[in-house]
């Protein structure tokens, strides 16, 4: 057990040190590292709190609470398999010191245990900030008093800690799946695209069908949840919050049994499957031709688009705002009539700003550039030593993302205004509006990424789901689409020209000034790291 | 070729890893830089190469200063760490046309260095496979063959015997002559004495960041052995 500790110890400070950027001293990389966490945490909070109000709302009155928990469950579930599934290739079986803890006197199955305990607690957090708010919630807001005793409490507190268990257990048996297929696939990348465009295939189509229950709420709730009896488990946890201890237990076991057997049972094949998952040996049938020259340029873009599209986690994780973005276009364009009797319901909602929101969400979750830097760790000597400037090394970065942004905001721009049958000028506005978001976007990641560097992660996992870099870079600029909503809202007071001006001038200052101090700083800092 | 005058390296905290180091190598020659463990090889070695800031000196290459003109300097340069991590998510044919295109290689000169250096070091035939699947010491040919490709004035490189075998250590060996003989030169740092002893024109031996000797081997080794003097300054003999 001792020994347990200890490599648990050893993962979560690794896990812990993972959203710190690689500069500083420790008192400094202890605070960004807890602002990350703040930042997470409040995300989680606000959203949980935010979702379980609204249902709350409608099923309180009805004494049908329990569906809250059921809902909120299945949203910390498929956040949770989200967050760490792909964690799991990195984190359990593709870390770095696999050699020099396997050479240890510690049984595989404590190891493999200590490091699914890290991936237990990261779903933990994320069990805890969608449970606790809807907790809360129900305390407030409930008509039959069922959330004002401290078993209530002790009851809710028993789920937080049992639903992360199967969440984990299904996270490890999706990463084995995805690291199985790397190792033996002859293209791996390929097969880990497949599987995880699968998946979020899978996630997009529960997510629409939940919203369709979710609607239904209010006609016929007790329906809802007997349609919900193939998430037996979550039933019996929210009836086990809801005071059934019974059920509570059979939620528990339904959690504890899949993490124990994942736990024992890949424990006892860890060395094989780490070794197995490791070993792709190099085909040596190789014939030489004519190869073709290209200049800097192309092959500095070749090599991030090359990174881009052969990392998985790099791909699925910063390039989905841009597929959900196209997919939101062309999704309008197709089904624009229904669109537009469904806005014709939302009277007196301004639609291009909506339209623009929607599309600054999918743009803010592109978060190519800021990572990027983190991206090179120990392959940075590469580019130094390279008779390329720092400048433009900076510019390709940024410029990679814009290549990819850039395209797909103008589809989606172009669609999005006819499908929802805009005026040329409002086409136009929320266009350049789109564009000068991505383009600050861009420069503010690439900036962020070069001031809060990641240069010593243990691998690309770290990087692209866990940095600073990449939080700040995805908020940050959801922050300034809120102040441009804000702008737009203060605008319209005077005159609708104004409202569209005012946020407009805001995105360009903000590029501007975000390329400005690039342009001043950005080589120098390039030339620290 | 390289010429480093007064050169010293302080790291925040005020150690100094390099103290005023004034080292000169000259075309044609090859330049062994040796010394214990944390005596400052790398630390020089990778100022010259440009990956790392320095606080005071100059460093000039092929009359190119690192600092004032480094893409110049970088031009002349091929430059290996002692552990040289190359991108995994590449072929080792996408590495080499990588690096032949941001040093300005001609297609046909690349395709004939890229087939002469592969089929010396037995590396051709995996060319089409990705780094990340390669054994320490392919990659460390695949790192070789990018910095021969470039046919370098300077060609710098850090303990560049570990994790080769016999064969293509002598091999190298071999082509570090032949890129002497075309005038270019060659700095590298190393613990193995013997190959230094017998390998370079010149060397010379730091000690806690400090210059300690340095000149002709003949005349520095004398009627003893490299190790020996090395020993001898270290003050261990």
């Amino acid at each position: 057990m001792k020994k347990f500790f200890a490599l648990l110890k050893v993962s979560v400070q690794s896990m812990l040190l993972s959203s710190t950027n690689s500069r500083g001293n420790s008192r400094k990389k202890a605070a960004t590292g807890v602002g990350a966490m703040v930042l997470i945490a409040f995300l989680g909070l606000y959203m949980s709190g935010f979702y379980s109000f609204m249902l709350m709302d409608v099923l309180a009155p009805i004494h049908m609470e329990s569906l809250v928990f059921i809902f909120m469950g299945m949203g910390a579930l498929v956040g949770g398999l989200m967050f760490t599934a792909f964690a799991v290739k990195g984190v359990v079986f593709g870390g770095r010191d696999n050699d020099l803890l396997l050479s240890m006197p510690v049984s595989t199955t404590a190891l493999m245990a200590s490091r699914v305990m890290a991936i237990y607690l990261e779903n933990l957090l994320f069990s805890l900030f969608v449970l606790a708010p809807a907790g809360a919630v129900c305390a407030f807001m409930t008509q039959s008093g069922v959330g004002h005793s401290v078993l209530f409490w002790a009851r809710l507190l028993l789920a937080v800690f049992a639903l992360p268990l199967l969440d984990t257990a299904l996270s490890v048996l999706l990463g084995a799946l995805v690291a199985f297929l790397s190792a033996k696939v002859s293209r791996g990348a390929l097969g880990q695209n497949i599987v995880m465009a699968l998946y979020l295939a899978a996630v997009f189509w529960f997510s629409f069908n939940l919203n369709g229950m979710i609607e239904e709420l209010a006609a016929n709730a007790m329906g809802v949840k007997e349609s919900l009896s193939w998430a037996a488990p979550m039933l019996w946890m929210a009836d086990g919050i809801m005071g059934d201890w019974g059920r509570l237990l059979a939620f528990a076991a339904c959690c504890i049994v899949p993490f124990a057997l994942v736990v024992f049972g890949l424990g006892k094949v860890y060395r094989q499957a780490v070794t197995a998952f490791a070993a792709r040996s190099a085909r040596s049938d190789y014939k030489l031709s004519a190869q073709a020259a290209s200049g800097q340029t192309k092959a500095l873009l070749m090599k991030e688009a090359r990174r881009f599209f052969g990392t998985p986690m790099y791909f699925w994780n910063s390039g989905l705002g841009l597929i959900m973005l196209l997919a939101a276009g062309v999704a309008a364009l197709v089904m624009r009539d229904d669109l537009r009797m469904y806005l014709d319901l939302l009277e007196g909602v301004p639609v291009m700003p909506l339209a623009a929101l929607v599309m600054g969400f999918c743009l803010s979750m592109t978060v190519i550039a800021a990572p990027s830097v983190s991206l090179e760790g120990k392959y940075l000597w590469i580019l130094r030593e390279a008779p390329v400037g720092e400048s433009a090394l900076i510019w390709i970065k940024t410029g990679f993302q814009l290549l990819l942004s850039v395209p797909c905001t103008v589809i989606a721009g172009v669609c999005l205004a006819i499908a929802l049958g805009l005026s040329l000028p409002d086409g136009a506005a929320m266009l350049l509006a789109m564009l000068l978001f991505g383009l600050g976007h861009a420069a503010f990641g690439m900036l962020i990424g070069l001031t809060f560097p990641k240069l010593d992660a243990v691998n690309e996992t770290v990087v692209v789901k866990q940095s600073l870099a990449v939080c700040l870079g995805m908020f940050v600029p959801m922050g300034a689409l809120g102040m441009c909503a804000l702008l737009y809202w203060l605008g319209g007071m005077v005159s609708g020209a104004l409202a569209l001006a005012l946020p407009i001038a805001l995105l360009a200052a903000w590029g501007a000034a975000c390329a400005l101090i690039l342009l001043k700083k950005g080589p120098a800092m390039l030339r620290s790291l | 070729m390289l010429r480093i005058e007064h050169y010293s390296k302080t790291y925040p905290g005020g150690k100094k890893a390099v103290d005023d180091l004034t080292l000169h190598v000259r075309p044609g020659e090859i330049y062994g830089f040796i010394g214990h463990n944390g005596a400052g090889k790398t630390t020089t070695l990778r100022a010259v190469a440009g990956v790392m800031d320095f606080t005071e000196g100059t460093i000039a290459i092929d009359g190119h200063d690192i600092k004032k003109d480094p893409v110049g300097a970088k031009r002349v340069t091929a430059f290996l760490p002692d552990n040289p991590d190359l991108y995994e998510f590449m072929k080792g044919i996408d590495y080499l046309n990588f690096i032949a295109d941001l040093y300005d290689i001609p297609a046909d000169q690349r395709t004939a260095d890229i087939g002469k250096y592969g089929d010396a070091f037995e590396l051709t035939g995996s060319l089409g496979s990705p780094i990340g699947s390669y054994s320490h010491g392919m990659r460390q040919k695949l790192a070789l063959i990018s910095a021969f490709i470039r046919r370098p004035r300077l060609l710098i490189l850090d303990e560049p015997f570990v994790g080769l075998d016999p064969s293509a250590s002598h091999l190298m060996k071999g082509y570090l002559a032949d890129l002497c003989r075309g005038g270019s030169a060659v700095f590298f740092s190393t613990h193995v004495l013997e190959v230094a002893e017998k390998l370079c024109h010149q060397i010379a031996i730091i000690k806690d960041g400090r210059l300690v000797k340095c000149g002709p081997t003949e005349a520095l080794v004398g009627d003893s052995s490299l190790e020996d003097v090395f020993l001898e300054l270290e003050g261990e003999k």
